[in-house]
Parts: C-alpha cells; structure tokens; sequence
C-alpha cells in the first residue's frame, strides 16, 4: 500500500488519522483514483503569499505521484516535470549555478529563490509602506513629545524659578534635566520594546488562529529593537532639553511671578 | 566699609503691548554691610522691581547698579547666578521652598552647588535649622509644615551660604500676626549676626524693626 502524508490542516478538516486509508484521485470526478495509507502528518512551510489559503496538502512519494496523475495516452507525462526545486549545499553558490545550467540546457528557465531586486514586488512595497508609516509616526510622537514635555516643562515653571533665583546656573539645570530626560527616555524606551514584544505575542497568535498557520507575521528583533531606542533615546533628552530651555531662556522674575 | 550693593539713578521699564510701563524711575540707593532696610508702599509701586534689581536677578533699563563694587550690568548671566548663589540669600512670601525635598534637604542644596564638602554641609545645615528652631522638622517636606515654619526653612537656605545681603519680599504675608512676628525676630537675630537685609513689606510691625524705612510711590523713593 502506497503511503502518503498529509498536511495537519487537511488532516483536521478530514478527519483523518495516521494508519486510515485514503484514495487520492487526479481528476475531480473521481477517475484516476489511488489508494493510500496515511503514515504521518507534517506542517506546510508557512509561505506569507498564501497566508489567507487554506493549506489543504498532501505529499507522495514521487513514483506514486506520477503513476496517480500521469496521462495515459502521452507517454511523455511520466517523463516530464515542470518544476524542480533543487536545494544547494552552498547557497552563494546560486549564481555560478544558475549559469552553468542556462548555459548547458537551453530552454531551461533557471532562477534563485533568494531575494532579487524586487522593488515592485508585494512585500518591496509593503516595506516601502511601513517606513512610510514608521516615518510618520517618528514625526507625529515627537511633535506630540515634544508638546508633552513642553507641558511638564511648564508644570516646573515654578521649580525652576526658584533654582533661577538662587544662583543655580542654568547649566546646572540643564545637566539635570539632561540625566532626567535620559533615564525617563532609557526606561521608556525599555518599557516600549517590552510592550513591542507582548504585542508581537498577541498579534502572532491572533493571526496564526485566524488564518490557521504557523505563520510569523510580527518579530521585534535586536536590530529594530536597537534602531527604536537609537532613535527614542537621543529624541526624548532633546525634548526634554528643548522644553526647559525654553523656560531658562525667560527672565527669571518671569518664571515666579503669577 | 565696602558698600554691599549700590543703585544710581535706577530705572526699569517693561515693555507691554499698550506701551511700556515704568516700575521704578530714577531710584538711588546704597545698602552697606550690617544694614536693615525697610521698603514700603502700595501694590504696584515698584517695591519688588527694586528687590529684583538689588538681587541681581533683574537688570536695570537705566542707572547703574554696582554689587560689591561690580557692574551688573557687565556681568554675564552666569556671574550673576553667582552672586545670588553665593553673596545674596532671598525669601518670599510664597516660601518657594523645592517641594519634594525635605527642610533638610532644602537648606543642603545651595551648599551643594557651590561644592561645600557634605560633613560641612551637614554641619552648616544642623546649625542653622538649630537657629531657625526647627532641627526636630528636618526630615519633613514643606508640605508638611505649616507656613511660619516654611518661612523659617526659607530663611535658614537664605542664609546657607552665609551671604552678604538678605532680601525678603513680603515675608510675613502669608502668615498670621504672631508667626509674622516670629519671623520678625528672626530677621533680628539675622541682623544682629551681621547680615544686612532689605525686606519688603506691607507689615508696619516688621517695618519698624528696620533701621531705615523707604517709602515708594509709583516707581520712586517719596520718603527715606
């Protein structure tokens, strides 16, 4: 008995398990038809172009496959494939590869999986739409940052008057509201990534129960995590700095007086 | 005798969209060392203008102003900081005591920027929350005390690092008639200690305490 393993999703929907028999027709009526014992199951490599697609799947042994959808009357049919997907060893070997071939079998369409230039691609332009947003975002959270601060600034109107008043030099405010700004940017900035990855938890498992699929669809890695306190960081002490400047450039009587 | 600070002619306009508006026209005053200056007059008359003006924290539109024999008007800002840091100790009638620091804390900080060493610092503040009365209030937040002791606490950072001039803008105006003759006599013992004082007021009990009375009226000096 031919086995055959069939994807989890198709497995559930089914309702099928390892050791049934199955039969597996090529044509939709039934014809053509093969039957199969279920030995396992498997997961379908999550493919983001068909994240919405039910994975229904099978794999066979590609001697069964071909005996069950091969075209009797063209003999041709057991001989010919039209794709191949070859894994290399060494994949940066891909170019010297994909020549060698085009060279040798003409006709041949060769080409890599790994990414090309694919500016008007799906995903080039989904990226290109999520700076646009992150963009937009860094500019929208400063300015309301900013505000923020210019706020709080004015809250401590009071306090810094009355340091003005003293004699603290306005340096001296400023190194402290420096170090404040940069411990409150450090935390919040520590606090947004932890929050980025509580999100990713919630989103991923969202998506993945909607669409059935081990799909990742959000992942906070070092990299963005290190570019969003890059940016954060340096902001948030230059808001800071900017809003009691603010306040330090005004004559002192100004900053007590009610 | 080096006069502490001295004011010629002194003049401050404010320029206001109407117009500008002219606090203080053509004041000449000298404050030497061990004085006690009262200055009184009715609201708007230009009382806290001169007060600003002698603590270096205003500049005069015109007139000369010398501090300890230097111009203010040449000094930067950073040098006047200085002066009111270290040579000026100033109380208000808002107190303007750092809410989320405790007396001790709020007598500790001018001595801390001009970098006195903590054993001294601890020192200097023991003693002066002793002089004020108030070493038992310590550890507490102004917002823990009541306004007679506040103004003590203000007092006691005022005289922090031991300066030459104390200016006090109505000091007793919060306070009820006896805490504002506590605070009265704690002025005093300030200017039998050798601190010259300038304060102004609406209190005739504080005002006749001082040596020498001011009198001001729409921006100039009616009676000395």
């Amino acid at each position: 008995m031919p086995e055959i393993l069939l994807s989890r999703q198709l497995m559930e929907q089914a309702n099928v398990h390892v050791g049934d028999l199955v039969t597996l027709a090529a044509e939709p009526d039934g014809t053509r038809a093969g039957q199969f014992r279920v030995v396992g199951t498997y997961e379908p490599t999550p493919d983001p172009m068909k994240f919405s697609a039910k994975r229904l799947e099978a794999r066979l042994h590609l001697p069964d496959l071909i005996a069950l959808s091969a075209d009797l009357t063209d003999p041709l049919s057991t001989e010919s494939v039209n794709v191949l997907n070859v894994a290399l060893v060494n994949p940066q070997e891909a170019g010297a590869i994909i020549s060698t071939l085009a060279a040798r079998a003409r006709g041949l369409m060769v080409r890599s999986t790994a990414r090309q230039d694919n500016s008007g691609g799906p995903f080039a332009v989904l990226d290109r739409f999520h700076w646009a947003i992150a963009i937009v975002t860094v500019i929208g959270s400063t300015a309301f940052l900013l505000a923020l601060m210019m706020m709080r600034a004015e809250e401590r109107r009071d306090i810094i008057g009355i340091l003005r008043l003293m004699g603290i030099p306005a340096r001296s405010i400023l190194v402290e509201v420096l170090l404040e700004g940069l411990l409150i940017a450090i935390v919040g900035a520590v606090f947004g990534i932890l929050v980025a990855r509580a999100g990713q938890g919630v989103v991923n498992r969202f998506f993945q129960w909607r669409y059935d699929t081990t799909l990742v669809f959000v992942r906070v890695t070092f990299p963005i995590a290190w570019q969003s306190v890059a940016f954060a960081v340096p902001l948030g002490v230059i808001a800071g700095l900017a809003a009691s400047w603010t306040l330090l450039r005004r004559e002192v009587v100004s900053l007590v007086r009610r | 005798m080096t006069t502490i600070v001295e004011g010629r002619h002194l003049t401050r306009e404010f320029p206001m969209p109407a117009g500008p508006v002219v606090a203080l026209r053509d004041v000449s005053i000298e404050i030497n060392p061990g004085a006690y200056v009262a200055v009184t007059g009715p609201s708007g008359c230009g009382k806290s203008t001169l007060l600003h003006l002698l603590g270096c924290v205003d500049a005069p539109t015109d007139g000369s102003l010398l501090f300890e024999g230097r111009d203010v008007a040449r000094l930067t800002d950073s040098e006047r900081s200085r002066i009111r840091l270290t040579r000026i100790g100033f109380v208000f009638q808002r107190f303007f005591l750092m809410p989320m620091l405790s007396a001790w804390e709020n007598v500790e900080l001018p001595q801390a920027e001009i970098g006195i060493r903590p054993a001294d610092r601890r020192a200097r503040t023991r003693e002066l929350l002793e002089y004020v009365d108030l070493i038992d209030r310590g550890h507490h937040r102004p917002s823990q005390l009541s306004g007679g002791e506040m103004q003590r606490v203000a007092i006691a950072r005022a005289l922090a690092n031991r300066p030459a001039l104390l200016l006090a803008d109505e000091p007793t105006g919060e306070l009820d008639e006896d805490t504002g003759e506590q605070v009265a006599d704690l002025f005093d013992r300030v200017h039998a200690d050798g601190t010259a004082i300038v304060v102004v007021t609406h209190n005739p009990v504080l005002a006749t305490r001082a040596e020498r009375r001011l009198m001001m009226k729409r921006g100039t000096v009616v009676h000395s």
